[in-house]
């Protein structure tokens, strides 16, 4: 499978089946595709839109993004949709992809790998940081970056997200186990939902060691803590079954991580400070004391 | 020039190959026994290097590097201290980088390969290549290579290293990602490159210490820091350049933000693979030049 180029917009409606297809995209419905690709205009706030929509799968994105394509693949990406925009004269161009991926909390889960940034009110949620702006909705996580920055460029970057948010009907759930966390203490920016301990060691460095069984069937979110007790970072991880929990809750002990468990999900403590720190996390997570 | 010259007998005297790299500057280990040796690393850097724009101005650059390798080999003569690293026999492949937003300069390849004929290397025996290695016939037949490249943050190694740049002589870049990209140091120790790489220069003219978005590069986090640093001992060079990058990212942010997820490539590249020395505490730096917020 290499990566597509769509010619033209008035061509995307013959092609899109065959690059469905030959995507391998599941079973998402050609109408939703075709109406994300059709509805984002050519020209957004004086930025035009210029050579093919290109498309990358699961291999050949890594000639696209290089060291970066690992974060999307953790979420289950199914491809990436890229146009680049030329700006009047002495503008920066502007590069928009859209990443589709496995699930909309997979999509959400990409949004929180990166929080910095202004809140901005695009999509389900968005960002908006030295001319890189991300949102994400539905199965999407959106990307609008400018290769330079100027006001101008600041507002085109805005309103192609604005656009290309539209452009995607779909509406997608936060993944419930975001609303686990204990209120208390958390730092709502700093909460990421993942799959994998690479990502993880994005935050909390655990090695190379996977003692909490990660995997694509496995859903976790961790969020950072300040509490007056001190400070930590609290991991609720959800296993399908109660024997993989298990397993996990036994090499976390291993590995010396403080978890508490109660059925199939898993609650973990990392980086406490001071040593005690977690403890009240661990009983307002999953109970017990 | 501070330091006595080297002879090439002491380069190449402790160890082999890329184990030998981590020595060079090992003066002190060889002679009392009881030391670990060190490794030497020149970091030098100049401020009109670059212009306004940004842009690098290939004759100071030119410049660097051969003060650097002066430095580097302890001689005080460029020319004698590329003599020290190849002869004209070599056969030299130039690891460069080609990520589009921060390569390695073109003047920077240009005034390595003009060093080397200088050497007396044929032009044909010379070659600049980074994704197409495994099968440039240079590269191929290479006795020596030369590894430079910029650094800057990596999503998945937490830096783009000296280290690192080897990866596209491998055949599957994933088998290298797990645990942070631990595994990188192994790549030297292919028989096509142990003991072949005979110089390092991490280029720090514009580094870049943080990483957003799905291309990992926004002009924010680039600075004009108009510096080379150069080892033989790449763990040494890198370790070196992660500490500036660390200590950048303190003073941008207003607190500690470590590179995330942690470089440790640079510290199992010692400490697993033997491939040079990560510990500051042995790492000979010599500056030279332009010291202003050096960050090191």
């Amino acid at each position: 499978m290499t990566h597509f180029r769509l010619r033209t917009q008035s061509c995307l409606c013959c092609l899109l089946p065959m690059v469905l297809t030959a995507c391998g995209a599941g079973p998402r419905p050609a109408a939703e595709d075709e109406s994300v690709y059709l509805s984002i205009p050519v020209e957004v706030a004086g930025w035009h839109g210029t050579g093919d929509w290109e498309v990358y799968d699961t291999d050949t994105i890594y000639d696209y993004i290089d060291g970066h394509a690992e974060v999307y693949m953790a979420y289950g990406l199914r491809r990436c949709l890229s146009r680049r925009y030329a700006g009047p004269e002495g503008e920066p161009d502007i590069v928009l992809d859209l990443f589709e991926q496995a699930s909309p909390a997979d999509a959400f889960g990409v949004f929180t790998h990166d929080r910095d940034g202004d809140d901005v009110d695009i999509g389900q949620g968005g960002l908006f940081r030295q001319g890189w702006l991300s949102f994400w909705k539905g199965h999407w996580f959106g990307s609008v970056y400018a290769e330079g920055e100027s006001e101008a460029s600041r507002e085109a970057v805005l309103a192609l997200g604005r656009a290309a948010a539209a452009a995607i009907s779909e509406i997608g759930e936060v993944p419930p186990l975001v609303a686990e966390l204990p209120e208390e203490g958390l730092d709502p920016r700093s909460v990421r939902f993942l799959h994998t301990q690479e990502i993880l060691n994005g935050v909390v460095y655990l090695g190379y060691e996977n003692a909490l069984r990660f995997g694509p069937e496995v859903d976790a979110v961790v969020g950072r803590y300040q509490r007056p007790d001190g400070g930590a970072w609290l991991l609720l991880v959800d296993y399908p079954d109660e024997a993989a929990a298990k397993k996990a809750e036994g090499g976390a002990i291993e590995a010396g991580i403080a978890v508490r468990r109660k059925g199939s999900r898993l609650a973990a403590v990392l980086a406490p400070e001071p040593q005690a720190a977690g403890d009240g996390l661990l009983a307002d997570a999953v109970g017990g004391e | 020039m501070g330091n006595s010259k080297l002879s090439r007998r002491d380069f190449f005297s402790v160890g082999t190959g890329a184990a030998a790299a981590g020595l060079l500057g090992g003066r002190a280990g060889a002679e009392e026994g009881q030391k670990q040796p060190t490794s030497r690393v020149v970091l030098i850097r100049k401020s009109e290097v670059l212009d306004d724009e940004g842009k690098t101005d290939p004759k100071i650059l030119h410049r660097m590097l051969n003060e650097g390798v002066a430095e580097l080999l302890g001689e005080t003569d460029a020319a004698a201290a590329w003599r020290q690293l190849f002869s004209p026999s070599d056969v030299v492949g130039i690891k460069s980088n080609v990520w589009p937003r921060l390569p390695t300069p073109a003047a920077l390849e240009e005034a390595l390969q003009f060093e080397l004929e200088r050497v007396g290397v044929a032009p044909e025996n010379i070659a600049v290549d980074d994704r197409n290695v495994k099968s440039n016939p240079v590269f191929r037949r290479a006795t020596a290579f030369v590894n430079t490249r910029p650094l800057r943050t990596h999503d998945w190694s937490g830096l783009g290293t000296c280290i690192k740049n080897l990866i596209t002589f491998t055949e599957r870049y994933p088998d290298y990602h797990g645990d942070a990209c631990a595994p990188l140091g192994s790549i030297w120790l292919r028989p096509e490159i142990k003991g072949k790489v005979r110089l390092n220069v991490l280029v720090m003219l514009t580094p870049q210490f943080h990483s957003t978005g799905p291309h990992s590069f926004s002009q924010e986090f680039v600075w004009p820091y108009g510096g080379l640093i150069l080892g033989v001992d790449p763990v040494a060079v890198d370790a070196t350049g992660a500490r500036i990058i660390e200590a950048k990212r303190k003073l941008y942010f207003g607190y500690d933000r470590p590179i995330s997820p942690p470089p440790h490539h640079i510290q199992v590249a010692d400490t697993q693979y033997g491939i040079g020395i990560s510990d500051p505490e042995r790492i000979e730096l010599v500056r030279l030049g332009w010291m202003e917020d050096a960050l090191i």
